[in-house]
């Protein structure tokens, strides 16, 4: 059983290293938090500005506003993803990730540590889309269901990405993971269309993407159009969200492809 | 350490049933050529080896699986790897924390090692900046930071010249006389073995070969100095 003052030690050790993760993301936000949002606003801009006036509105919804709740989903994941996967990328492969193996923390030290860095980044990314957007959107702000489909975005591709980084020998493997499996997700997950709209196969193929369910629940809130079931989305990706955080500490702590 | 046993995923058997007792406050070297099992024994010790057999107590913690162990065991590892988004003082205050201190005694504690390695000046410089000598100094003060009772330095002088050598023996010798730590140190230099180490063990192949007092690992092997008693082990 651990003791009070291991236990008071590791507490303290997560504070201060999700303390050095944030720091990272708010250091070099030129780099962590504001490509993601130009990317965000500039998708915004072209699809809902300039192409949005001569697409019809989806289930009554202008477009802007109906791409606006995907792009929020985009601009969480994407960055939760890459910032856990980069930063322990690169603490294993610069090697002073020694620094907190040898520490008291735990694997889910570990993981919490780096998803919160994550978190971060991917919040404030999306925070800062969302103000400028909202006011040209016809969305009600606040909804329960996205905050919460927003919330599970991070903590489900932050895990992904300590995993992605705990994995990944190298810049190559991290890099092909980032840009060939989370980007596309992100494109194809309806964001820009309605997943019934599309033909099959591609329309059953669409709900195999997990974030197709956060962006239908983040649209749910955000709009009130939504195409699946918003309570199965939101437990279908907590389930992921709460699997890939258990996998990620549970490889942190055993130390594999981190420890020799 | 008992039955202590590593085999890489290579194959390579870096640990071989190793049998080893530190003795509590002492200065313990270790002495070996390369790819006799040090590093992997300190990595073993400190949780940077993993899919180990045997056992391993620190003061009565297994080292494994007991987080109190890591709070009592300080590590500067051969090569070394930094920090390089934190200062220098950043990167003693952050191991300090990581260590279960608080800021302001991290931070008190931080100060003080950076004066005893003589990197006061250079306490907002990133490690990236610094020259080899430094960055070498300040890993050494790192692993002191949270007050370790056993610190292992894996060759700490290797790579160095020879003023920044004799530095780092007084610098050792202080922190051991004035922390009442337990030091066990590898190296490849007899000289610095002799000068620093109460004890000595030979490591081959993953094994102790012999360990004890210097003159009476001399004596041991019939012959007068350490450097003929190493080469004795060796063979």
């Amino acid at each position: 059983m651990t003791s009070p003052n291991v236990r008071l030690a590791q507490r303290r050790g997560l504070i201060a290293l999700m303390g050095r993760e944030t720091r990272r993301v708010v250091s070099l936000w030129t780099q962590t938090i504001l490509p993601p949002f130009v990317n965000g606003v500039l998708l915004l801009a072209i699809f809902g500005g300039a192409l949005g006036s001569r697409i019809e509105a989806i289930e009554t919804i202008p477009y802007l506003t109906f791409i606006l709740p995907g792009l929020l989903v985009m601009t969480v994941a994407v960055p939760s993803f890459s910032n856990a996967s980069t930063s322990l990328f690169q603490a294993k492969s610069e090697g002073y990730i020694d620094d907190l193996l040898t520490s008291p923390l735990r694997g889910w030290h570990l993981a919490l540590a780096y998803l919160g860095g994550s978190l971060v980044r991917g919040y404030a990314a999306a925070a800062a889309l969302a103000v400028a957007a909202l006011p040209f959107a016809e969305a009600r702000p606040n909804a329960a269901a996205a905050v919460v489909a927003l919330a599970l975005t991070g903590l489900l591709f932050g895990s992904l990405g300590i995993i992605t980084g705990v994995w990944a020998d190298t810049f190559d493997q991290h890099s092909f993971i980032a840009s060939i499996v989370v980007t596309p997700l992100a494109l194809v997950a309806g964001v820009f269309y309605a997943a019934g709209s599309l033909p099959e196969p591609w329309a059953t193929l669409t709900r195999f993407d997990p974030l197709f369910y956060l962006v239908d629940a983040t649209r749910a809130g955000l709009t009130g159009f939504h195409e699946a079931a918003v309570w199965l989305s939101l437990a279908i990706t907590a389930a992921a969200a709460l699997g890939a955080f258990t996998l990620a500490s549970v490889l942190l702590g055993r130390g594999w492809r981190v420890k020799a | 350490m008992t039955g202590l046993t590593k085999v890489y995923a290579d194959g390579t058997r870096a640990l071989d049933q190793l049998d080893l007792e530190v003795p509590r406050g002492v200065f313990f070297g270790l002495l070996g050529p390369n790819g006799a099992g040090k590093t992997t024994l300190i990595g073993a010790a400190t949780g940077l080896i993993r899919a180990l057999r045997g056992s391993i107590s620190i003061f009565g913690f297994d080292a494994v699986s007991d987080a109190h162990a890591r709070l009592l065991v300080g590590v500067a590892p051969q090569d070394v790897h930094l920090d390089r988004f934190l200062t220098a003082r950043e990167v003693l205050t952050y191991h300090g924390r990581y260590f279960g201190m608080t800021r302001r005694q991290a931070e008190a504690r931080a100060d003080e090692l950076l004066t005893v390695f003589d990197l006061q000046a250079k306490s907002k410089i990133k490690p990236n900046r610094l020259s080899g000598g430094m960055r070498r100094r300040l890993l050494l003060a790192r692993a002191l930071v949270h007050r370790p009772r056993l610190a292992f330095l894996d060759e700490p002088t290797a790579g160095v010249d020879l003023e920044l050598r004799h530095d780092l023996w007084r610098y050792l010798r202080r922190l051991q006389g004035e922390e009442g730590l337990t030091v066990v140190l590898t190296t490849h230099y007899i000289e610095e073995a002799e000068e620093l180490c109460e004890r000595v063990a030979f490591i081959r192949a993953g094994r102790i070969v012999a360990d004890g007092k210097p003159a009476d690992l001399a004596r041991t092997f019939g012959v007068e100095r350490l450097e003929d008693a190493y080469l004795a082990a060796m063979r």
